[in-house]
């Protein structure tokens, strides 16, 4: 479920871009520091989202510029926050890791096995990640399987199949001690995390009606060719706008010091664009390992 | 306490007219009925009352250098316009409990209590709706809300709650973050178009 956080880049000046993409190197570049040079890899705009989020009330770090192996020659710069990255990078980790295990368990046999062996190239790494943030491994697991009993019993309650997504979301912000800057930073996650379930959902309606997989929206709207008709795509529409209304409810009462501008693009107009273009038919998520279509299933994590 | 300027993100060589633009903007932004029965409200009413102090701070600090007239700060801040009003009626309302442990976000108990509840009234429905838009269950919230609104078709709060959870009313949202449609643009080139003919028609 990666791919769906962007920013409208033509909406958006340079300095912000700039800074967007140090975030990005600066998080590839902690992922390698702290889980060894296969986690870069694992390195995505969803995460670097996270990461402005939870560094925006904090004081602005500065920039460096470093190596970068997807590089010849040149440097990249990025954002020097080890105590920031931190966090981000663990759950990076710990949610990619879920990603791959629910592949192996929905996957036949064959399809099967590059997960599971990616699974167990990572796996020290996700160790490490949970010791670091034992809470939020535990949350992740324990929803996980909250989504898989849904599932199961084919449920067609939108709100509690995309809850359990949300609230994994939601839970990479538990760690802060403010409450001035954890509860609307949760808020935000916990809507952004449902908003991913829903735009997710949607656009692999068609796949799962056809592979006859769960799908909430399947069983909510009891779609059976594969497209949702107008009226209820315009009722889940507004479902969306309402949770970007609610995030950014509480973005304007975050003490936020920095990246203002690039939270508020994405949010305000990213989510919405992201949305469009699903709705048309037009998205097309980033081509790679990790953007890998379920085709039994619909969970939801990362 | 912070500096009152920099709450409201003005300069403090800022003129009168900027401070009072200014001030209402944060009003709007941070008004309780943006932020009704969101689980943030507290939050939003705090800012609000910082926002107040701010702008009352300015308006002393200037009416003792000079003549300042303030329009004097708004004075509906605060979360009492959306608590739930008649919590009050006590023991004679069945739901007042309910509407409590709504208020203090106690949603599990609210929600365990509410389906105990012998009848399912109009009532219940909202009650419903409101403790799952808290949470963020937005399809729920509208399926009560709407059977909410059927059932009592007169209660301005029912209708209020589902014109909230229905969207489209973002008024924290600032103009520049607003989703740029083409139609604007369109209705310029018309009317540019249009005053084009009639200007050639006078000649």
């Amino acid at each position: 479920m990666f791919g769906y956080v962007r920013p409208r880049r033509d909406l958006l000046d340079q300095a912000a871009f700039e800074t967007y993409h140090a975030a990005y190197c600066g998080l590839c570049r902690a992922l390698g520091k702290q889980f060894g040079f296969r986690a870069r890899f694992l390195v995505n705009y969803d995460m670097t989202f996270l990461y402005l989020l939870r560094s925006s009330v904090a004081e602005p770090c500065g920039v460096r510029g470093c190596w970068c192996p997807a590089r010849v020659c040149g440097r990249k710069s990025c954002i020097l926050d080890d105590d920031g990255f931190g966090p981000v990078a663990a759950c990076t980790v710990i949610l990619s890791y879920e990603k791959l295990r629910d592949n192996v368990r929905d996957e036949r046999f064959l399809r099967r096995l590059p997960f599971r062996l990616l699974t167990l190239l990572f796996r020290r790494a996700y160790q490490r990640a949970s010791r670091m943030l034992p809470e939020f491994a535990a949350l992740c697991a324990r929803q996980l399987a909250a989504l898989q009993e849904l599932e199961a019993a084919s449920s067609p309650s939108i709100d509690a199949t995309a809850d359990c997504f949300a609230r994994i979301v939601s839970g990479c912000a538990n760690d802060l001690r403010d409450p001035n800057q954890r509860r609307p930073m949760e808020q935000i996650l916990y809507h952004t995390g449902r908003f991913l379930y829903l735009a997710d959902a949607l656009d692999d309606l068609k796949e799962d009606c056809a592979k006859n997989a769960y799908n909430p929206l399947r069983y909510r709207f009891s779609v059976t060719d594969g497209t949702l008709p107008q009226a209820e795509l315009d009722y889940l529409s507004q479902l969306t706008d309402s949770s970007v209304n609610l995030a950014g409810a509480a973005l304007e009462l975050l003490p936020m010091h920095v990246h203002e501008d690039l939270l508020k693009n994405i949010i305000y107009l990213g989510f919405p664009a992201v949305f469009f273009a699903v709705k048309t038919g037009k998205f097309q998520a980033r081509a790679s390992l990790w953007n890998h279509r379920r085709h039994k299933t619909n969970t939801g994590e990362a | 306490m912070k500096d009152p300027y920099e709450v409201l993100g003005v300069s403090r060589t800022a003129s009168e007219n900027e401070i009072k633009t200014a001030y209402r903007d944060l009003v709007k932004k941070y008004h309780p009925d943006n932020y009704a029965n969101n689980p943030l409200a507290d939050l939003a009413s705090e800012k609000m009352k910082e926002i107040n102090e701010a702008y009352d701070a300015i308006a002393r600090a200037r009416a003792s250098s000079s003549a300042y007239q303030s329009g004097g700060s708004y004075q509906g801040g605060g979360s009492h316009s959306y608590n739930y009003g008649y919590q009050s009626s006590g023991a004679s309302n069945p739901y007042a409990q309910v509407r409590s442990y709504i208020n203090a976000n106690q949603l599990d108990a609210a929600d365990s209590m509410l389906n105990t509840a012998p009848t399912r009234d109009g009532e219940w429905y909202f009650l419903k709706g409101t403790i799952a838009y808290r949470r963020g269950w937005l399809d729920e919230a509208r399926q009560h809300y709407q059977t909410a609104c059927a059932m009592v078709p007169t209660n301005y709060e029912y209708q209020n709650a589902l014109r909230t959870v229905q969207g489209g009313y973002t008024p924290y949202r600032q103009t520049n973050y607003q989703r740029s449609d083409m139609d604007e643009a369109c209705n310029l080139c018309n009317a540019l178009l249009c005053l084009n003919c009639l200007c050639g028609g006078c000649r």
